[in-house]
């Protein structure tokens, strides 16, 4: 082997202060790299998808004959397409917080820790990726339906506002998987907490629409999170532009994504404690 | 020209999980463009320390500064200081080493233009410029071996942290990294931090090493001068079985100063062990006493290993690592 540091002018180099790659830079590059790791092993993204192509095939024959009498004047697909978005942005964001936990069994995650990059990108960079890879999921899914005959209201806008709001589902989502991810490195765990999530689906306007929701289920559904962007989507394809739908919306993805966010912030302080 | 500190300073290091003591009150300096290896068993603690060095991991209690930077209040200029091999390569086997190399460069500030040449310069000096197309999973263990230590020198590091970075490594490789380690030091200065189980590695590389053992450094020195403490020469006996060892042991204790017993074979230590030769041959023959063989040693670090740990080096590495190591 020949001599492994070979400049030359090594010791100035070191006496030189090391510039430092900014915030988003870093972020951008460790989202990327999750990327290339998820493209290059593409049994984690498949599923999800495929997953999120049934849901919808499934839920828009199966109740599509009975939408008139909630839906009078509405489309059955324009409703069912943002479940089947919120539904898929579960499984997209256990990509994440799989990759964190990948990373760390083949210790990859130690030589990012060693790095002066910052400890907020080192977590924010996979949820991102987190997020890319749902957002294309989503885009998809748009596709498959504009092909069923999804009319949306608000045009193209109207899509590209829905593919925002998967985007930063997303994003809280992986917050929280990767906050798991970061406190076990354990796989199971990780994917398992994925369906601590899932009832959420559940305990708001899942099959009818919030107006008709009554009891116990419509105290839950306003304290749920989920039900906002969900509502704001079905109007972005069903009824038209309504901003405080959309506000509301927007406020509750930004809610989750922060108390997430900082829940994985927390997880990484927890694990280097815990070394 | 700036004035650069290269020196490693613990005081009072404790790292406890639960209950359990992992390093208990450890204190050592490494002076600037110093190699001090950091021997022990498993379980001695040794990687726990790399892992608080290298902010890796947090103390419960104590203070340790890298170059001058305490590893707590500022990890980040240590991190940009310090180059580390773990012990565990730490290398994502679905990415190729350019793209490792590439991104580790840039997270280390490095633009990208610098941070290709930088890696073609690394992957052509650890021999693998011919492989770049090849995803590290497809590596074998040696090209893995390199391939990390690349890692750990793409920033420059001033101080180079290297957790048994032989291990499992072929003897012509692991003499590559020894003289690579060696040239390291001498022409940058480079402070070298190295953990290793091979004392015979310690002895090659080292100009201090200390010895942990149950989470305490038990001794610390040059390893000259560590031998030379030991004082004695020592008849190594090898015996039938466990049980003629014991007889041995029993029968020739009262003529040393100090007997251990390694499974069959039996070591005692004296002053002048030499002139006893014929008179230890004696008594085990007409106690018909079996002898596989006996030997006549020099201090080596094996026996201030097995003095301070009450395990012979043998004992105390992994089957799958003495397979790696050279005869």
């Amino acid at each position: 082997m020949a001599s492994l540091v070979q400049t030359a002018n090594l010791k100035a180099a070191i006496s030189q202060p090391q510039r430092s790659m900014s915030f988003v830079a870093q972020t951008a590059m460790l989202a990327k790299r999750t990327l290339i790791t998820n493209f290059r092993d593409p049994a984690a993204i498949i599923p999800p998808l495929l997953i999120s192509v049934f849901f919808l095939l499934v839920n828009s024959s199966t109740l599509s004959g009975a939408a008139s009498f909630f839906l009078p004047g509405q489309s059955y697909l324009g409703f069912i397409v943002p479940l089947t978005i919120i539904s898929s942005s579960l499984s997209g964001a256990s990509i994440a917080g799989q990759s964190i936990v990948r990373d760390i069994e083949r210790g990859y995650f130690d030589k990012l820790m060693l790095t002066p990059v910052s400890r907020a990108a080192i977590v924010l960079g996979p949820m991102i990726a987190g997020a890319l890879l749902l957002t294309v999921q989503t885009a998809l899914i748009l596709g498959l339906a504009l092909l069923m005959g999804l009319q949306p209201n608000t045009g193209i806008i109207g899509l590209a506002s829905t593919l925002i709001f998967a985007t930063f589902i997303g994003v809280s989502f992986a917050g929280f998987t990767v906050g798991m991810a970061l406190f076990t490195g354990s796989a199971a765990a990780t994917g398992g907490a994925s369906f601590i999530f899932f009832p959420l689906t559940f305990l708001t306007a899942t099959y009818v629409p919030f107006s008709l929701l009554t009891g116990w289920i419509k105290t839950a559904a306003e304290y749920n999170p989920i039900t906002y962007p969900l509502e704001a989507m079905r109007a972005l394809l069903n009824t038209g532009w309504d901003t405080d739908l959309m506000l509301k919306g927007l406020s509750s993805c930004l809610l989750m994504g922060g108390v997430l966010f900082t829940f994985a912030i927390f997880g990484l302080r927890t694990r280097s404690k815990r070394r | 020209m700036t004035n650069l500190n290269r020196e490693i300073v613990a005081e009072n290091l404790v790292k406890r999980y639960g209950d359990f003591t992992a390093v208990d009150n450890v204190s050592f300096k490494v002076s600037d463009g110093e190699i001090y290896g950091f021997l022990g068993p498993n379980g001695a603690g040794k990687s726990t320390v790399v892992t608080m060095l290298t902010t890796l991991g947090l103390p419960t209690s104590g203070h340790a500064t890298v170059g001058g930077h305490d590893i707590v209040l500022e990890a980040s200029q240590v991190r940009r200081i310090a180059g580390v091999a773990l012990q565990d390569i730490g290398l994502d086997p679905i990415m190729k080493s350019m793209e490792l190399l590439t991104i580790q460069a840039q997270l280390f500030g490095m633009s990208k233009r610098d941070s290709i040449a930088r890696a073609k310069e690394l992957l052509d000096i650890v021999q693998l410029s011919e492989f770049t197309d090849r995803r590290v999973g497809k590596y074998s263990g040696g090209m893995r071996r390199r391939l990390d230590l690349a890692m750990a020198l793409v920033h420059r590091p001033e101080i180079l942290f290297l957790d048994e970075p032989t291990t499992g490594l072929d003897p012509a490789s692991r003499r590559d990294i020894w003289a690579e380690v060696r040239r390291l030091n001498r022409e940058y200065n480079m402070t070298i931090f190295l953990t290793t189980q091979y004392l015979e590695e310690a002895d090659e590389l080292a100009d201090r090493i200390a010895i942990m053992n149950k989470g305490k450094i038990a001794v610390e020195g040059q390893p000259a001068a560590l031998k030379a403490a030991m004082g004695r020469e020592s008849v190594n006996i090898t015996l039938r079985d466990n049980e003629a060892a014991e007889k041995a042991a029993t029968l020739l204790g009262e003529m040393f100063d100090k007997v251990q017993i390694d499974r069959r074979t039996v070591r005692l230590y004296r002053q002048n062990a030499a002139q006893v030769v014929p008179a230890v041959v004696n008594r085990l023959t007409e106690s018909g006493i079996e002898t596989v063989s006996l030997t006549l040693t020099q201090p080596t670090l094996d026996d201030v290993f097995l003095q301070v740990t009450g395990q012979s080096i043998d004992e105390v590495q992994a089957p799958a690592d003495k397979t790696a190591v050279p005869a």
